[in-house]
């Protein structure tokens, strides 16, 4: 008798080995038996005609926040996966002072757009270490949550406010070393660094003032516990990220250590530099190192309003300076002002090939309705003005609330971005889940590889796709006990139709407590996904079982534990 | 393993305590007078000459440079 069988699926066992028709039979929170089963079980999932894999681990995300009010990291769970990795980018929430967290808070608010309200109306501070604040997530958790902690909140726990303003003394440095003892001890899967992130003043964040010899003495303390280090380089410039992945290679070789860096774009106007890193990337991989470059299945889309500071203005200081600084009744004042309206147009006028291909998504009123779904050019035309000055009218007409759709705006060379997905050295990842919420969705990047690279262009294996997301993922976390279909291991596994799986189309929806808003896209084609053995998200019965782990250190939770909370 | 030679990148550094454009000019360009070592340098790395400055009254204002910084000491090397 057995808890949970999936019956005649196609079993693609996360091997990249070609996939074959076989039953799957799960006992408590393991995989029992793979193969023709006559025998019967609680729950049974008719998976004709559908793929049988292990459960998706997205390596890059930065749902942090998102787990203190919702366990399942929704909708990343409904998309097939199963383990995700957050506190990327030297950001965590622990260890945390109370005097701190409304700095951390600044920081998620300007790095992850994650609402101030919504750390005021959806988060009860009740923890301060490592250990507490896996406590306050266990509670409800189902998606399996491999957890980074943060260099700059090591930083911020050991120095207070000088963790922005000077090197770390070499006291200092061994309370950092301690620190990130207690977190890896208490859960913590690496830590994580930025070298480009910046605070809510615009300052770099503390990760940022550590010279080397600090880095290397957190990274020896890595080597104890053989566990990740996780970089942000300044991946716009090719040198730059040369020299980080050098910097990775020698602290990898030193101490032992698997290192990654995220992300790895391909730039159009520029090929020969993703190239060039690549070919880094294989010297150091051939010296012994382990440096690897994560790469996102998507092209670069960013969604945006007036309301909040979008990052497609970054490198327009007036703009960015009005929409991250000014109250919503300043920045209408400030567009509507004509001297302004036509010194932002200037400011902005470099860009002139971007700006006629935005597509207006959506608004408030009656009257503009009928420019919905068309481009900024079209209603330029339509309007007698340039497209920019069609953009600020308007969302000033619209109360700041018009959405604006940038899409296709990198990484979107396929072969080029297909040749990386493939290649033995790249690890796909840098979804940002739960990250930049109001600039874009960072959900279904495994719906779209699988959908487009494999589906439509054929570029790919399904074996192989399922191979970079499961047990190559598990391999290079050091994830025990995942990544594969084979009997013994936790039962973690996506059931999906290889013939519709995708992600759905962006929406905006209001779901962050403090009426918060976000972009997400639902699942497309996964039928039920199930971790540690019980099923956690199916598409006719939505979310349900929460038996998600805090891994690499703790296997898997059984059920009875579960079922006693 | 680790004797696998590496190609040529361009060279960097990474700057030591109290270090400036003029001090890292002066160790690493010393055939050059320091002005014009500076003005290399920042040419070189405008990631962090361009780099929003920091507010009056820190310890880092009028410095850009920050510890963890990748300093270019040449300029981009032709493509190959």
């Amino acid at each position: 008798m057995y808890d949970l069988i999936i019956r005649n699926g196609t079993v693609v066992d996360g091997s990249g080995l070609p996939g074959y028709q076989a039953d799957v039979a799960v006992r408590g929170n393991r995989i029992a038996k793979i193969g023709k089963i006559a025998e019967t079980a609680d729950k049974e999932v008719d998976a004709s005609g559908k793929v049988v894999a292990p459960g998706f681990i997205d390596p890059h995300t930065h749902f942090d926040a998102q787990l203190l009010w919702d366990g399942a990291a929704k909708p990343a769970l409904s998309h097939g996966v199963t383990t995700i990795v957050p506190g990327n980018c030297s950001l965590s929430l622990a260890p945390l002072k109370a005097d701190h967290r409304m700095r951390l808070v600044g920081m998620f608010n300007q790095i992850e757009e994650m609402p101030y309200k919504a750390f005021r109306e959806g988060v009860v501070w009740d923890w301060e270490t490592f250990s507490e604040y896996i406590t306050r997530i266990r509670k409800g958790l189902a998606i399996n949550v491999a957890p980074l902690v943060g260099h700059s909140v090591i930083r911020l726990w050991v120095m207070n406010d000088a963790a922005t303003e000077r090197t770390a003394t070499d006291a200092e440095i061994a309370e950092m070393q301690d620190v990130l003892r207690e977190c890896l001890d208490a859960g913590a899967a690496g830590l994580s660094t930025s070298y480009v992130d910046m605070d809510e003043t615009l300052q770099p964040v503390p990760s940022r003032y550590a010279d080397a010899r600090e880095v290397d003495a957190l990274a020896a303390v890595l080597g104890e516990y053989g566990r990740m280090l996780q970089i942000v380089p300044e991946f716009y410039d090719p040198d730059l990220t040369i020299a980080r992945l050098d910097q990775l290679a020698e602290m990898s070789i030193k101490y032992q250590i698997p290192t990654t860096f995220s992300p790895l774009f391909v730039n159009s106007d520029n090929v020969a530099a993703v190239d060039k890193v690549m070919n880094r990337v294989d010297e150091q991989f051939a010296r012994g190192a382990r440096v690897w470059p994560q790469v996102q299945t998507r092209p670069i889309d960013i969604s945006f309003s007036f309301a909040v500071p979008s990052l497609l203005f970054i490198r327009y200081p007036n703009w960015y300076r009005i929409m991250r600084f000014g109250t919503p009744e300043e920045i209408k004042a400030h567009f509507a002002d004509p001297e302004n309206r036509k010194a932002r147009a200037a400011e902005v006028a470099d860009a002139k090939e971007l700006w006629p291909r935005l597509v207006l998504r959506q608004v408030k009123t009656d009257a503009n309705q009928k420019y919905v779904g068309k481009t900024l050019a079209g209603i330029a035309a339509e309007r007698g003005v340039t497209p920019v000055e069609a953009m600020i009218d308007i969302s000033v007409e619209e109360d700041l609330e018009a959405h604006f759709l940038a899409a296709d705006m990198g990484h979107n060379n396929d072969d080029k971005v297909v040749s990386l997905l493939k290649h033995p050295r790249v690890h796909i990842g840098a979804s940002d889940g739960g990250a930049h919420i109001l600039s874009f969705s960072t959900y279904g990047d495994t719906g779209y590889l699988f959908a487009h690279f494999v589906r439509d262009l054929k570029t790919m294996r399904l074996e192989d796709a399922v191979k970079k997301i499961t047990s190559d993922t598990a391999s290079i976390w050091g994830i025990p006990e995942r990544g594969l279909l084979q009997p013994g291991y936790i039962a973690d596994i996506a059931v999906f139709d290889p013939q519709t799986v995708d992600r759905g189309v962006e929406k905006f929806v209001q779901d962050v407590p403090g009426d918060g808003s976000r972009y997400v896209r639902d699942s497309h084609g996964v039928d039920t996904v199930i971790v540690s053995g019980g099923i956690a998200w199916s598409a006719k019965g939505g979310y349900q079982e929460a038996r998600g782990a805090v891994l690499p250190g703790e296997t898997s939770r059984q059920p009875e534990l579960v079922a006693a909370e | 393993m680790s004797d696998t030679k590496l190609s040529v990148v361009r060279k960097s550094i990474r700057p030591q305590a109290g270090d400036s454009w003029a001090t890292i000019a002066d160790r690493e360009l010393p055939k050059l007078k320091t002005e014009d070592g500076v003005s290399s340098l920042q040419s070189w790395n405008l990631h962090v000459y361009m780099r929003a400055p920091a507010p009056e009254g820190s310890p880092r204002a009028g410095n850009p440079i920050l510890p963890s910084d990748v300093i270019f000491i040449e300029p981009p090397m032709a493509a190959a």
